[in-house]
């Protein structure tokens, strides 16, 4: 039995490819841990790309806040944000990770506004760059650490960004995008395909889909060395 | 060359209200708090603020009534506070106008304020309804007639940067993540430099490759250590998170938060 917090960012280092280009921005400490995570594991040549402008830092700490300088440390270049987006906008950033306080079918995702545009009920923070990256990144993996009907629902209130999403992780599985839509890819073990439908606010097949792989010896010894303050866990309380 | 060096109040006296303000760092770092606590010390008021991904600087500014439009990409204290709790009530009760932004189409609108163009096109931003409720146009490439989205110059009128070092001609250097500063200084008309400590404007010219903020640029230059306090100022001092944590704490009420900017802003006088 492994927690959510541990579940999530060691399916999301999972997704991570060798020698690819993946980045995270403003407030995104589980990507942050799941990059450095599967540097460690199976991605030594993976490319760590954050908001501060840090290329491949090692950060001797891991702050709670994604915008730290702390995370420049080790970095041989500041690469700012704006060439970060014009990387991706030619095309050339191979993953984004990305998140929305709301989430549709499409992968579309929400982070404007709860109720109406001009008279919100809750005003959230914006997007920040995803207008930009998710349409433009090569794919994009969306996490969010709640799973329930108000967070993947079947109407967004408003689409602040939609585009390339190839995966979204939640605390109780993993979608993957197909035929346009998102479909169950696998249920983490400690939840259940009854769990993932009744919390999810769109019809889900969940018939025959196999359990995400439970966490490996090497994954939680590597994940303790990355982590061993546990700063994942600063998403969860908010 | 003549000294650009003065006070604080002197600075930022001559911000006028219904500037369009833009705001260095990026959300708890190198925000240029201390310049922002002057701006609420004289009673500024429809101030439109500029940022790409703005914190405490610009939920502080909505809290104290000095702005009332917010141009920006992100607004809030990541994982740490969570939503800026001023900023989403003032929002949520149209006091303010939020003129969101795609942090990409921000950097645009400066880009074309500092070429000097109208506007610039993007890639990406097509299938967002931000293009409806904000109004962005489209452009067709008059080569392909590709469809894209067209961003507006932003030229803000001051920017207000803090920097780790500058001489006294307002040359200054920023160590750590640039952010979109030295953007922000080419879009905006005039730039309000703080930084921690005075240097030698020998020493900016003995690497000049080190400058980030060029002094030409840059109408006034004020030393004010901690001038990003409460935010972090990198290799120097991190967030303040106590302060911080009373701040979220005192926008619970209207009362207690009207006595948090007495305490903490409005009784005090400008360091520097």
């Amino acid at each position: 039995m492994h927690e959510q917090d541990t579940m999530m960012v060691i399916a999301m280092a999972r997704l991570l490819r060798d020698g690819e280009r993946a980045f995270h921005g403003v407030a995104s400490p589980l990507p942050m841990v799941a990059i450095l995570l599967a540097q460690r594991l199976h991605a030594p040549n993976l490319v760590y790309i954050n908001i501060t402008g840090g290329v491949n830092a090692h950060p001797e700490s891991l702050p709670q806040t994604t915008v730290d300088p702390r995370l420049l440390h080790g970095s041989h270049v500041i690469f700012k944000l704006a060439d970060i987006f014009d990387m991706s906008a030619r095309g050339d950033l191979d993953t984004a990770f990305l998140s929305g306080v709301q989430i549709d079918r499409q992968g579309r995702i929400n982070m404007s506004v709860i109720g109406s545009y001009a008279h919100p009920k809750v005003r959230l923070p914006g997007g920040a760059g995803s207008a930009a990256i998710l349409p433009t990144a090569k794919r994009t993996i969306l996490w969010r650490t709640r799973h329930d009907t108000r967070t993947f629902v079947e109407q967004l209130s408003f689409v602040t960004a939609s585009g390339n999403v190839d995966r979204v992780v939640t605390p109780l599985c993993v979608f993957v995008m197909r035929d346009r839509y998102l479909q169950v890819e696998s249920i983490h073990p400690y939840s259940s395909a009854e769990e993932v439908r009744q919390q999810t606010g769109f019809t889900v097949q969940t018939a025959g889909i196999p359990f995400t792989p439970t966490p490996t010896a090497e994954e939680l010894a590597a994940l303790q060395e990355v982590d061993p303050e546990r700063v994942r866990l600063v998403e969860f309380k908010i | 060359m003549v000294s650009k060096q003065t006070t604080l109040a002197e600075a930022i006296a001559s911000v006028a209200d219904d500037s369009i303000v833009a705001l260095g760092g990026n959300t708890l770092h190198r925000a240029p708090c201390a310049a922002v606590h002057e701006l609420i010390r004289q009673q500024k008021r429809r101030l439109e603020l500029v940022k790409t991904a703005g914190a405490y600087d610009v939920d502080v500014l909505v809290g104290a009534g000095a702005t009332d439009r917010v141009s920006a990409g992100f607004i809030g204290f990541e994982s740490v506070f969570g939503l800026a709790p001023q900023y989403r009530r003032a929002a949520e009760q149209g006091r303010i106008h939020v003129k969101e932004h795609a942090c990409y189409t921000l950097i645009t609108a400066m880009r074309a304020a500092a070429q000097g163009v109208p506007f610039l096109p993007i890639a990406g931003m097509l299938n967002s309804d931000l293009m409806q409720v904000r109004d962005f146009k489209t452009v067709q490439d008059p080569y392909t007639g590709q469809k894209l989205a067209a961003v507006q110059a932003i030229r803000p009128d001051v920017a207000l940067v803090h920097v780790q070092e500058a001489d006294e001609l307002g040359n200054g250097r920023i160590y750590g993540s640039v952010y979109e500063d030295d953007l922000m200084a080419r879009a905006a008309r005039r730039i309000i430099l703080t930084c921690e400590r005075l240097i030698s404007a020998v020493e900016t010219a003995r690497i000049p490759e080190l400058t980030t903020i060029p002094g030409m640029l840059v109408t006034y230059v004020v030393v004010v250590p901690q001038g990003a306090h409460p935010c972090s100022c990198s290799d120097l001092y991190s967030y303040d998170t106590d302060y911080l944590a009373r701040y979220i704490a005192a926008c619970n009420n209207q009362e207690d938060y009207q006595r948090w900017l007495m305490e903490n802003i409005l009784g005090k006088v400008a360091a520097a």
